[in-house]
């Protein structure tokens, strides 16, 4: 990993398109500016995480006991099933 | 051509109907060919089945059945990889993974990351959406009601092909 120090204000440019900027600290806190092309997706490193655990829950749903790999068996118990998940 | 599922056995599908993902669904970097699979007519649940690896399906659902005010803006660089040209997006189907849990049993859907599918060109991605903060677990067995109302009306689906 290359690792830069930046101070406040300045900025890191990535290829010719990206610049990314160090616009506040406080404390354990940094606030980053990101200038990029529309085609860049950037989002925080959680989200892809949190993402990649439903997915995986979600293919093994799919063999959970609660629907018997059966969509009708699921669909006829969520409907019956209470508002409040019960 | 013909795959072996750990659900529904060997299953013949016409190449026309494989949905060709350009990253795989997060997690599954690897599976990059998908079929629809269908196991009636009532219920609003499909099958995302993996066609490269039989035992890897997921539970989808058209994602304006979930929310019919559902809004997903899909990033440019998104509409560019998957061929989106007409402005309306007629040709754009959006599903969400859904998660089901048996104690207690709750099925939740994921309006954050859906699979934006291109029906005609048969092409998808899961994008992960940057605007309208949708929840990646948004709950069907607390909005059932909608949901049933929902899951009445005709949706245009991509090319699907009934289970065994």
């Amino acid at each position: 990993m290359l690792i830069l120090t930046r101070k406040l204000g300045e900025t890191i440019r990535i290829g010719n398109e990206i610049e990314v900027t160090i616009l506040d600290v406080k404390g354990k806190q940094v606030r980053i500016g990101i200038d990029a092309p529309s085609d860049v997706a950037i989002h925080r490193e959680e989200i892809y995480q949190i993402i990649r655990e439903q997915n995986i829950l979600a293919a093994e749903a799919g063999r959970d006991d609660a629907i018997g790999g059966s969509l009708p068996h699921l669909w006829k118990r969520l409907k019956k099933a209470k508002e409040d998940g019960a | 051509m013909k795959i072996s599922t750990t659900r529904f056995g060997d299953i013949s599908i016409d190449e026309s109907r494989i949905i060709r993902m350009k990253e795989g669904m997060l997690g599954f970097e690897h599976l990059k060919r998908y079929v629809l699979l269908t196991q009636d007519k009532e219920t609003p649940f499909l099958w995302f089945q993996s066609v490269d690896d039989g035992s890897i399906a997921f539970v989808v659902i058209h994602s304006f059945v979930v929310k019919p005010d559902y809004e997903p803006v899909i990033p440019d660089a998104e509409v560019r990889l998957l061929g989106i040209e007409s402005s309306g997006g007629e040709e754009v189907v959006v599903l969400s993974v859904v998660t089901i849990r048996s104690d207690p049993f709750t099925v939740m859907a994921n309006l954050r990351a859906p699979i934006v599918v291109n029906a005609e060109k048969m092409v998808a991605k899961q994008v992960i959406l940057v605007e309208g903060d949708y929840p990646v677990q948004y709950s069907l067995t607390e909005n059932k009601a909608a949901l049933e109302a929902q899951a009445r009306k005709k949706r245009t689906m991509p090319p699907s092909i009934p289970a065994p």
